[in-house]
C-alpha cells in the first residue's frame, strides 16, 4: 500500500516526545519559581502589603519560562510534517534534544529563581535597597533559560538537514 | 502500537490532570522528629487545609478563598476536556495498516498531546495549590492582600492553559490513513 509519508515510520515519535518534553518541562520550573516566590511574596505582604505590587517581579520572570517553552513546543509540532517532508530519524532526534534542551534548562532556571526570589523578596521587605540586587540576580537566572531556548532554535532548525540517501 | 500510544495518551493526560488537583500523598522522614510534607501533590489539598485552619481564627476569609480551590478544580477540568476532545480523535485501523507511517505518527501525537496537558495542568494545580494556601494565610492576616496574591494566582494558572494550547496544536495532528479496502 503506497503512502505519501515520506522517512523513518518511528521518527515521529522522538519528534512529538520532544515537544513534550519542552513544554512539560519548562511548565515544572515556572510552577515551581511562581509557586516559591509566591509563598514569599505573601508572607512578606502581611508585614508590608505596599511592596507586594512591586514584589510580583519574581512571579513575572517566572511565567516567561512558560512562554519559552511554548514556542519551542509550537515550533517543534508544525515541523513535525512527513506529508509535505520527509521525517527521518535524524529530524525526530533534532527535536527530541531541541525540546530537552529547551524544557530542562528551563525547569533549572525555574528553580533558581523560586528560591531567589523567595529569598530576595523577603529580604528587600526588611531592606528597601536590595531591590535592585535581586533584580540582577534573577537576570541572571532568566539567562539559563534564555541559552535554553537559543539552543533549542539552533537544534530545531537542524531537523531540515537529513539526507535519504 | 499506535492504538497502544493512544489509549496510554489520553489516559494519562485525564488521569495525571485530576491527580494535580486531588490526590495527597504523605511521606515521613523518620529520622527528624518534625513531620515533613515531602511530596503531596494536589492543589486542593494544599489550599483547603490551609484555608480551613486560617479560617477558624479568621471566618470572613472562607467564601473569598473559594476561588483558589476553583483555580484548582480548573485545572483537573483542562483534563476532561482535553481527554474528550483526543477521543474524538480515535480512529479503529484495520490490521492490515496497524504499522502504516500515518497511524503511528497519529499515534504518537495523541500519545505526546495526552503527556503534555497532563504533566502541565499536574504542575499547574500544584503551583496554584500553593499559592492559594499561602493566600489564605496572609488574607487571614490583612484583607487588602488577597487581590494581590490573586495576581499571582493568575500567572500560575496560565501555565495550564499553555499545556491545553500546545496539546490542541498537536492533537490537530493525527491524521488517520483513508480507508482503504
Amino acid at each position: 500500500m503506497s503512502s505519501t509519508f515520506g522517512g523513518d515510520e518511528t521518527a515521529p515519535f522522538f519528534g512529538f516526545l520532544g515537544a513534550a518534553a519542552a513544554l512539560v518541562f519548562s511548565c515544572m520550573g515556572a510552577a515551581y519559581g511562581t509557586a516559591k516566590s509566591g509563598v514569599g511574596v505573601a508572607s512578606m505582604g502581611v508585614m508590608r502589603p505596599e511592596l507586594v505590587m512591586k514584589s510580583i517581579v519574581p512571579v513575572v520572570m517566572a511565567g516567561v519560562l512558560g512562554i519559552y517553552g511554548l514556542i519551542i513546543a509550537v515550533i517543534i509540532s508544525t515541523g513535525i510534517n512527513p506529508k509535505a517532508k520527509s521525517y527521518y530519524l535524524f529530524d525526530g532526534y533534532a527535536h527530541l534534544s531541541s525540546g530537552l534542551a529547551c524544557g530542562l534548562a528551563g525547569l533549572s532556571a525555574g528553580m533558581a529563581i523560586g528560591i531567589v526570589g523567595d529569598a530576595g523578596v523577603r529580604a528587600n521587605a526588611q531592606q528597601p535597597k536590595l531591590f535592585v540586587g535581586m533584580i540582577l540576580i534573577l537576570i541572571f537566572a532568566e539567562a539559563l533559560a534564555l541559552y535554553g531556548l537559543i539552543v533549542g532554535i539552533i537544534l530545531s532548525s537542524r531537523a531540515g538537514q537529513s539526507r535519504a540517501e | 502500537m499506535s492504538g497502544a500510544s493512544t489509549m496510554m495518551g489520553v489516559s494519562s493526560g485525564s488521569l495525571v490532570a485530576s491527580s494535580g488537583a486531588d490526590l495527597t500523598v504523605y511521606i515521613f522522614r523518620r529520622r527528624n522528629r518534625h513531620r515533613h510534607r515531602r511530596f503531596s501533590p494536589g492543589g486542593i489539598y494544599i489550599t483547603g487545609s490551609s484555608l480551613i485552619g486560617a479560617a477558624i481564627k479568621a471566618p470572613r476569609i472562607t467564601s473569598k478563598n473559594l476561588i483558589s480551590v476553583i483555580f484548582c478544580e480548573a485545572v483537573a477540568i483542562y483534563g476532561v476536556i482535553v481527554a474528550i476532545i483526543l477521543q474524538t480523535k480515535l480512529e479503529s485501523v484495520p490490521t492490515s495498516q496497524i504499522y502504516a507511517p500515518e497511524s503511528l505518527r497519529a499515534g504518537y501525537a495523541i500519545f505526546a498531546s495526552g503527556i503534555i496537558v497532563g504533566f502541565a495542568n499536574l504542575v499547574c494545580g500544584l503551583c496554584v495549590g500553593i499559592i492559594g494556601s499561602s493566600c489564605a494565610l496572609s488574607d487571614a492576616q490583612n484583607s487588602s492582600l488577597f487581590v494581590k496574591i490573586l495576581v499571582i494566582e493568575i500567572f500560575g494558572s496560565a501555565l495550564g492553559l499553555f499545556g491545553v494550547i500546545v496539546g490542541i496544536i498537536m492533537s490537530a495532528q493525527a491524521a488517520w490513513p483513508s480507508k482503504i479496502a
